[in-house]
Order: structure tokens, then C-alpha cells, then sequence
């Protein structure tokens, strides 16, 4: 079903990538975490008070007493949505659109290699690099925490929050991997796979703000991400992260049989 | 036996763009040259058969098996040349060699380095910074490392020079006494005249003639009967004009060149 050597060579491009996003988000995690004090709380949320627009709108509430909540308050709201979703971005369009636009899709269709399993083995490496890219932060936010704060940190409760934050950023670059499928040239292909995923952001921290653009929720994926739901281990916050993964293979199932269809004008 | 077979093949992008009830047969052991100015959907029906678009109408088939259903299978066997070359550019011609090798899961490498030597490339350099010659010659390797059994070729010697045009013609002809059947498109009348036994000429997506290189010549020969003073001065000019003297007189046959019948099927229409 996938092409090794192709996995390989493509591998090996995202790596690169993803070691600079691996050094930058290091630094931003281990000097988050590292502000992490229960005194200094009570300032922040002063800050809340005087301009909560502001705070919310980056993701950042008020009361995160606990250390998991202080995370999910400076770490899930903009840094851990933003770098996985331009991994994707970059990837998902560089793995297929950029090749057929450019013409070099003919080299990999024109062998005994199906379609199918060449569609497939780009899709294993867009989703590589995000398992990747997750299991790097969790482990890194675990031994951070418990480097400068033993004890604070509960395993089980960060694991669930990542894992539902894999399933939000499989959701992403589904839409990354189902444009990059259906459109033959780059810009199209980047309009829909990057435009979406980025607008939604911003609906999402349009709503965040609160009152009349709350309802800008409703059309963000980002919503179905309730990090604060889920670290209080609400049901509905869970039901939100299995219909994200159910939406993901939706697309990826899509974009696979699109590709396997489409005239390739090579 | 037919090995690549095109029946009724239609493609209509619109405004009369696309190729309209095409049909053409190579057999095994065969060249079949396609001819056609650009844009005439030369490139339009070997994608058909190359499986990359999807027939409207008509069937295309190769070894029986269909060309868009079974397009895997049918590459197994085939080598191919794409009419506009890209690939990987971050790679260097020594690493894209060995990429496809392997992609294609093809242990043996002596014929591509047989044919490294032949077409003297030397691919260390980055594809990024090739000439287009040089991108040419690594299609090539391409195309033929594996050793298929038949080869669609898109105007292949693009970019090279006569040199390496010479080897390159010498190349299908060898490949053509294996027995390989080979579909070759082109602008270039002397090439296809060179290598091919039939040729279909197409022009506005539409087949104008499908015929032998001789047969086409043939029909488009004049003969001229010239009268001279003497039988000595008509001996000459027989001798001189590849005619046959018969007294004073001395026939002679003009050989059309392919591309003067190529001109006469695509100015037809306006000087008629």
C-alpha cells in the first residue's frame, strides 16, 4: 500500500522542516512552562481584567490556577494550533499539488506504482510528520513540567489533551491533503489548503472575544478542540475530538479517491 | 499482433480544442511516428495512453489491456519520455537515477549505466541547474533503463544536439531490431523519417493520414519527362538528376521530402 522509497525521500524533506519548528517551539514551551507560577496567576488575571478582549482572543482565560490549566491557557491557544497547521499547510501542498503543477507527478505515475498507493504514501508522510511533531511536544512538555515542577503535572491528563489535539491537526491537514488532491496547480491548491485552515483561526479568535461574533464558532474546526473541556475530562469535549478524527478520514478518503480519478494534464 | 491500439478516441476540451475520433494501431516490432505541428493533441492521446486522463469516447488499449483502468499494469512494460521533462529539482541527477531505479524496484543497473556512457551524461550535477539537453538525456535513461517492451516517446530529442540525436536514432533502431514496438512523437521530419515504418500525421486533433513512409512518399511523387539536344548531355543530366535517359529524352522523379507532404496536408486548407 505504500511506496517505501517514496516515503523515504519525502521523509526526508519534512524533516527539515520540522527540526526548525522542533528548536522554535522548545524554546516557547520550556519558557511557558517555565513562567508557570501560582503567584503570578493573580497578575495575569489582573491583566485579564483589564483587557479580557485581548486575552481571550489568543486563547488565554482567566482562573488557570493549575499547571494544565496554565498550559492549555499559553500553550494551546496559539503556538500548538499555529505550527502544526503550517507544518501541514507547507507539506500537504508541497507532497501532490506541487507536483502535478509542475509536471514531475509524471515521473512517479508513469511505473508499475498505482496511483492509489502513490496518493497513499504522501498522505503516510503529511500524517507522519504530525505524529512526530505531537509525540516531540508531549514528551518535551513532560519533562520540562516535571524538570521544574514534580509532581505538578499529571501523564494521563496531557496525554488526553494531545491526543485530541492529533485529532484536531489530522483534521487540518485533511483539508491540506483534500485540496492538494483536487487541485492540479499550486495556487489553487494553497488557497483552499492554507486559506481555510487560516481563516478558521481567526473565526476562532474572533469568537473567543465573545458577545455578537461568538457565533463565528460555529464555522471553525478549531471549536471541536475544547482543550479546557477536555483537561476537566467533559464528555461532549471527547464526542468533539472523535467527530474531528471521523471528519479527518472522511477527507483523506476523499482526497485519495479524487486523486486516483482526476485527468493528470502531465 | 497489435501491441498499442487507439480506436474512435475523443477528447473535446472545447472550443474545438482536444483530439476528435482518433484512431491508430502500431504493431509489435514497429515505429510508429506521430507527426503534428504543437497543439495538434499529439501529447493529448499519449496521455490517454499513458493512463494520466481518462477516454470520453473511443477505447485505447495496449497489449489488450485498458489504458486507463489498467494503467499499472500496462507501465510495467513501458518506457516513456515526457514531451515537457521535470523532476525532482532539489535532487542531483545521480540521486534521481537511483530514486526511480528503486521506486520502480529495478535491481539491475547496467543497462543505465550503459547508457550513461552512450549518451556520455554525467549527472552529478543538480537537475535544478541542467541544461535542457541534459534533463533530455536523464528522460531517456528513464525511459529505457528498464528494458520495456514498448516505448511512447514525446518529441525525445528535444533539446539535444545532432550528435546526440544521431545516437539517439541509432538507439531505436537497435531497440526496433529487439523486436520493441515504439510509438514516437515529433515535429521533426527528418527523425521521423529516419526511424519510423508508418506515420500518422494529425492536425486540429483530427488524424489526416495514416500511411508507410514509402507509401506516402509515393503518392506524392511527379514524374518529368525533360527533352535534351543530345544523348550524351541527357546521359549527364540523368547521371547528375537520378532520372533514366532514353535518347534525347530523360525522366526524372521529384522525391518529396516528408516535409513538403507534411506542408501539403496543413497549408491545404487555405491554399486549396
Amino acid at each position: 500500500m505504500i511506496n517505501m522509497t517514496l516515503y523515504l525521500r519525502e521523509m526526508k524533506k519534512s524533516i527539515k522542516l520540522l527540526l526548525i519548528f522542533a528548536v522554535i517551539m522548545t524554546m516557547y514551551i520550556y519558557i511557558i512552562i517555565g513562567m508557570y507560577d501560582p503567584e503570578m496567576m493573580a497578575t495575569l488575571d489582573k491583566f485579564y481584567d483589564v483587557m479580557p478582549e485581548l486575552m481571550a482572543a489568543v486563547g488565554m482565560k482567566s482562573g488557570a490556577t493549575s499547571l494544565i490549566g496554565f498550559m492549555v491557557s499559553y500553550l494551546y491557544g496559539f503556538i500548538l494550533l499555529v505550527f502544526p497547521m503550517v507544518y501541514s499547510i507547507l507539506r500537504g501542498n508541497g507532497l501532490i499539488a506541487k507536483y502535478t503543477d509542475s509536471g514531475a507527478m509524471a515521473v512517479l505515475v508513469a511505473t508499475p506504482v498505482k496511483r492509489k498507493t502513490i496518493v497513499f504514501t504522501q498522505l503516510c508522510v503529511l500524517l507522519s510528520g504530525i505524529i512526530l511533531l505531537l509525540l516531540y511536544v508531549t514528551g518535551l512538555e513532560l519533562v520540562t513540567a516535571n524538570m521544574k515542577f514534580a509532581g505538578e503535572l499529571v501523564t494521563s491528563d496531557l496525554i488526553k489533551l494531545n491526543v485530541a489535539l492529533l485529532f484536531l491537526h489530522l483534521f487540518i491537514a485533511g483539508i491540506c491533503f483534500l485540496s492538494s488532491c483536487i487541485f492540479s496547480e499550486t495556487k489553487y491548491s494553497i488557497a483552499f489548503g492554507a486559506g481555510i485552515p487560516a481563516l478558521m483561526y481567526v473565526l476562532q479568535m474572533l469568537s473567543n472575544v465573545g458577545d455578537k461574533a461568538e457565533a463565528a464558532k460555529y464555522f471553525s474546526a478549531f471549536t471541536l478542540y475544547d482543550a479546557n473541556g477536555i483537561a476537566a475530562g467533559e464528555n461532549s469535549a471527547f464526542l468533539y475530538s472523535v467527530i474531528l478524527l471521523v471528519g479527518a478520514i472522511i477527507m483523506y478518503i476523499l482526497g485519495i479517491e479524487i486523486f486516483n480519478r482526476k485527468d493528470l494534464r502531465l | 499482433m497489435k501491441v498499442i491500439e487507439v480506436n474512435n478516441l475523443t477528447r473535446d476540451y472545447g472550443g474545438g480544442k482536444g483530439i476528435f475520433d482518433i484512431s491508430l494501431t502500431v504493431s509489435k516490432g514497429e515505429v510508429f511516428g506521430f507527426l503534428g505541428p504543437n497543439g495538434a493533441g499529439k501529447t493529448t492521446t499519449i496521455r490517454h495512453l499513458m493512463g494520466f486522463i481518462k477516454n470520453q469516447q473511443g477505447k485505447c488499449s495496449i497489449n489488450g489491456l485498458d489504458c486507463w483502468k489498467d494503467s499499472a499494469k500496462i507501465q510495467s512494460m513501458l518506457g516513456y519520455i515526457p514531451g515537457e521533462i521535470n523532476f525532482f529539482d532539489d535532487m542531483t541527477g545521480v540521486e534521481f537515477l537511483q530514486f526511480i531505479a528503486k521506486y520502480r524496484g529495478l535491481t539491475d543497473l547496467t543497462r543505465q549505466k550503459e547508457l550513461l556512457d552512450r549518451f556520455e551524461l554525467d549527472p552529478k550535477s543538480r537537475i535544478k541547474k541542467m541544461s535542457k539537453g541534459m534533463k533530455q538525456k536523464i528522460g531517456i535513461i528513464t525511459a529505457f533503463m528498464h528494458n520495456p517492451d514498448i516505448l511512447i516517446l514525446d518529441e525525445p530529442t528535444s533539446g539535444l544536439d545532432p550528435l546526440m540525436q544521431n545516437r539517439f536514432i541509432e538507439l531505436i533502431a537497435e531497440e526496433k531490431e529487439k523486436g520493441k514496438t515504439i510509438l514516437l512523437s515529433s515535429h521533426i521530419f527528418e527523425e521521423v523519417e529516419r526511424t519510423c515504418d508508418r506515420i500518422g500525421i494529425i492536425k486540429e486533433g483530427r488524424m489526416v493520414t495514416v500511411d508507410k513512409v514509402e507509401t506516402l512518399r509515393e503518392r506524392h511523387m511527379h514524374t518529368y519527362t525533360v527533352t535534351l539536344e543530345s544523348p550524351q548531355e541527357a546521359e549527364a543530366f540523368a547521371k547528375d538528376f537520378d532520372g533514366t535517359a532514353d535518347g534525347n529524352k530523360v525522366t526524372v522523379a521529384s522525391k518529396q521530402s516528408l516535409e513538403n507532404i507534411f506542408i501539403n496536408y496543413y497549408g491545404g486548407s487555405d491554399d486549396d
